[in-house]
């Protein structure tokens, strides 16, 4: 993982896992499109808070709240957790091993290339939303934008980390998929995919606030909702930071660990 | 270059028994056994080399060839290729060595085999102009002009081997590790797939390490062969040494004159077909007309005397002295080791 060599080939993996995204082009959009849980959840939620606000958040804060949760779910979320899976259990990372750079650069190339096509189609659907529901007021401060995005990208690497360790699983199980499922369950709840955390109890709130499924999404989502005031961002970014630090060990461990054991099966 | 110490790989393999009460057994109690895989295996390999690394199915040859390429990591011993231990698969080793396997694919299966060289000339920062000339020679030597544009799900096998080796090759390493690289290849494309091998090999003085199933792979590219069975080192020497030591014997083949119904001396064997007189019988082919031989297997030092004896009693005759098929040397081979 030597950084001139990851400077050098970064954009050859740029262009080549952007020929592959356009080669699996209708498999992308599927998968872009499958992850429209926050519009069913705003359809709900906006029908809870018709008689009034729900947690102190009204039908307008609801819908930017998952405006903005559908967004910053389109650029956090990754699949390398189910590569990782496929590529141990089959064997078929022996040949990715071989070369001089570690395969975790190409999966981070594999989702930022995507990024795009993935504001492509999400575009038009926030549009429609605005639209519905003019009042809104979804941010448009520079400086509010440019942290939400901060944040964006530093519970992508939370996201991406964790999905590593996950993946990296597969060298001790082959069940390692059910594990993160249950992960991911927990957090649908408590990183405010299903709701604001802010509409939990508070002793729950207490909890969540610490838990690393905040830090892979509900930060960014409260930043640039709105939700947090600008005098938390740093506060906010911090825990960010160190889940980032955390998770980035436990994913090293998992994978130098994992290797170790590799069966490189297959051939 | 390559030194091999003691060499042991010890998988633990989780043992199930089948069906629904298997499945729920499992949770509660996991049974492991060990399989041995490689058992203590020691050689070394100058620099330039081509050695066949042979024995049967499950023998621990790829296993062996995986721990040299850093992909497995050892249960015990020694291992040093070029000065590194691949199991830390530093930087400076990876880009030294290459393992081409027949049966994994490093080209992207979506994407033409144009784009993996792309891919690996950034990965293994190789000089514009080298790129150029490496792709140049590998798409004359192994003629992938034609193949080069089109996506890897639409070549045939033997296209993609010849791409994927292609591929291996960009960075030219000094050490090649070739498990089975002519496996379910015609025999046309498995002569050109050995053809390019030797020339590389002589071209850039690279190691060459190779697995093969196909004994015309062996004899034409290895003069040494390191034979393992059940994990153990059982041969490390010459491919003409070898032969000798496991099947010494001479084939003598004898096709009497047309006619010809008595009985040749032991140990002749009386032919498989249906008799003498089949000789040059129109729309045979050879092949069949060989069924009408007597066959003897007999040491070198034999062979003028039971020729001798069968000629005085068969005058005439074709005769033909065989040296045995490398084949069946080594279904002797591992049928011994089988019953060890």
């Amino acid at each position: 993982m030597t950084p001139p060599r990851v400077l050098t080939a970064l954009p050859t993996l740029f262009r080549i896992g952007a020929a592959e995204m356009t080669a699996y082009r209708a498999e992308v959009l599927i998968w872009i499109l499958t992850s429209t849980m926050p519009l069913v959840m705003l359809a709900i939620w906006d029908a809870v808070a018709a008689d009034g606000p729900v947690g102190g958040l009204s039908q307008a804060d609801l819908a930017r709240y998952f405006t903005v949760t559908l967004v910053v779910r389109q650029l956090t979320s990754c699949w390398v957790v189910w590569e990782l899976n496929q590529a141990i259990r089959t064997g078929s990372l022996s040949p990715q091993l071989l070369r001089p750079l570690s395969p975790l650069w190409f999966h981070a190339v594999r989702h930022w290339v995507a990024l795009p096509l993935r504001i492509a189609v999400l575009l038009p659907v926030v549009a429609l939303l605005v639209v519905w529901r003019p009042e809104m007021a979804l941010p448009a401060d520079p400086l509010h934008l440019a942290v939400a995005a901060l944040a964006s990208l530093l519970a992508w690497l939370v996201v991406f980390a964790f999905q590593v360790a996950f993946g990296a699983l597969a060298f001790w199980s082959g069940q390692s998929l059910g594990l993160f499922n249950l992960w991911f369950g927990l957090w649908t709840i408590f990183g405010g995919y299903l709701m604001p955390l802010s509409v939990m109890p508070e002793a729950v709130q207490a909890v969540a606030t610490y838990l690393p499924f905040r830090s892979m999404l509900s930060v960014p989502v409260e930043i640039a909702a709105g939700l947090l005031p600008p005098a938390a961002w740093p506060g906010a970014l911090a825990l960010q930071g160190a889940w980032v630090l955390g998770a980035g060990v436990i994913a090293r461990l998992a994978w130098t660990r994992g290797l170790a054991r590799y069966g490189a099966f297959g051939a | 270059m390559i030194r091999v110490s003691n060499l042991r790989k010890i998988y633990r393999v989780p043992q199930r028994a089948p069906g629904l009460g298997g499945a729920f057994r499992s949770l509660f109690s996991r049974e492991v056994r060990e399989v041995r895989a490689v058992d203590g295996v020691s050689f070394e390999i100058a620099p330039g080399e081509r050695v066949g690394f042979l024995g049967p199915n499950g023998a621990g040859k790829t296993t062996t060839l995986k721990m040299l390429a850093g992909l497995l990591v050892p249960t015990a011993g020694e291992l040093s290729v070029l000065g590194h231990v691949p199991a830390r698969r530093d930087v400076k080793l990876l880009e030294r060595i290459t393992l081409v396997m027949g049966q994994k694919q490093q080209l992207l299966w979506d994407l033409p085999p144009r784009d993996t060289f792309e891919l690996n000339r950034a990965l293994y920062q190789i000089p514009d102009a080298e790129f150029r000339e490496t792709v140049e020679e590998l798409t004359r030597l192994l003629e992938l002009a034609p193949l080069l544009g089109r996506p890897t799900r639409n070549l045939s096998l033997g296209e993609r081997m010849k791409c994927e080796l292609a591929a291996a090759l960009l960075h030219r390493p000094a050490v090649l590790f070739l498990d089975e690289p002519t496996i379910g290849l015609d025999v046309v494309m498995q002569l050109q797939v050995r053809q390019f091998i030797a020339a590389w090999n002589a071209r850039f003085q690279s190691t060459v390490l190779l697995t093969s199933h196909y004994m015309d792979d062996v004899q034409a590219l290895c003069p040494r062969v390191i034979v393992i069975a059940r994990g153990t080192l059982r041969y490390d020497g010459s491919l003409k040494g070898l032969v000798e030591r496991h099947q010494p014997l001479r084939r003598v083949r004898l096709r009497p004159v047309s006619g010809f119904s008595g009985a040749l001396p032991a140990p002749f064997r009386a032919p498989v077909g249906a008799g003498p007189g089949r000789r040059g019988v129109p729309g045979e082919s050879d092949e069949e007309s060989l069924e009408a031989d007597h066959v003897a297997d007999v040491p070198p030092g034999d062979v003028g005397a039971l020729l001798h004896a069968a000629l005085t009693l068969c005058p005439g005759a074709d005769v033909r002295i065989e040296e045995p098929p490398l084949e069946e040397v080594f279904a002797r081979l591992f049928r011994a080791e089988a019953g060890a």
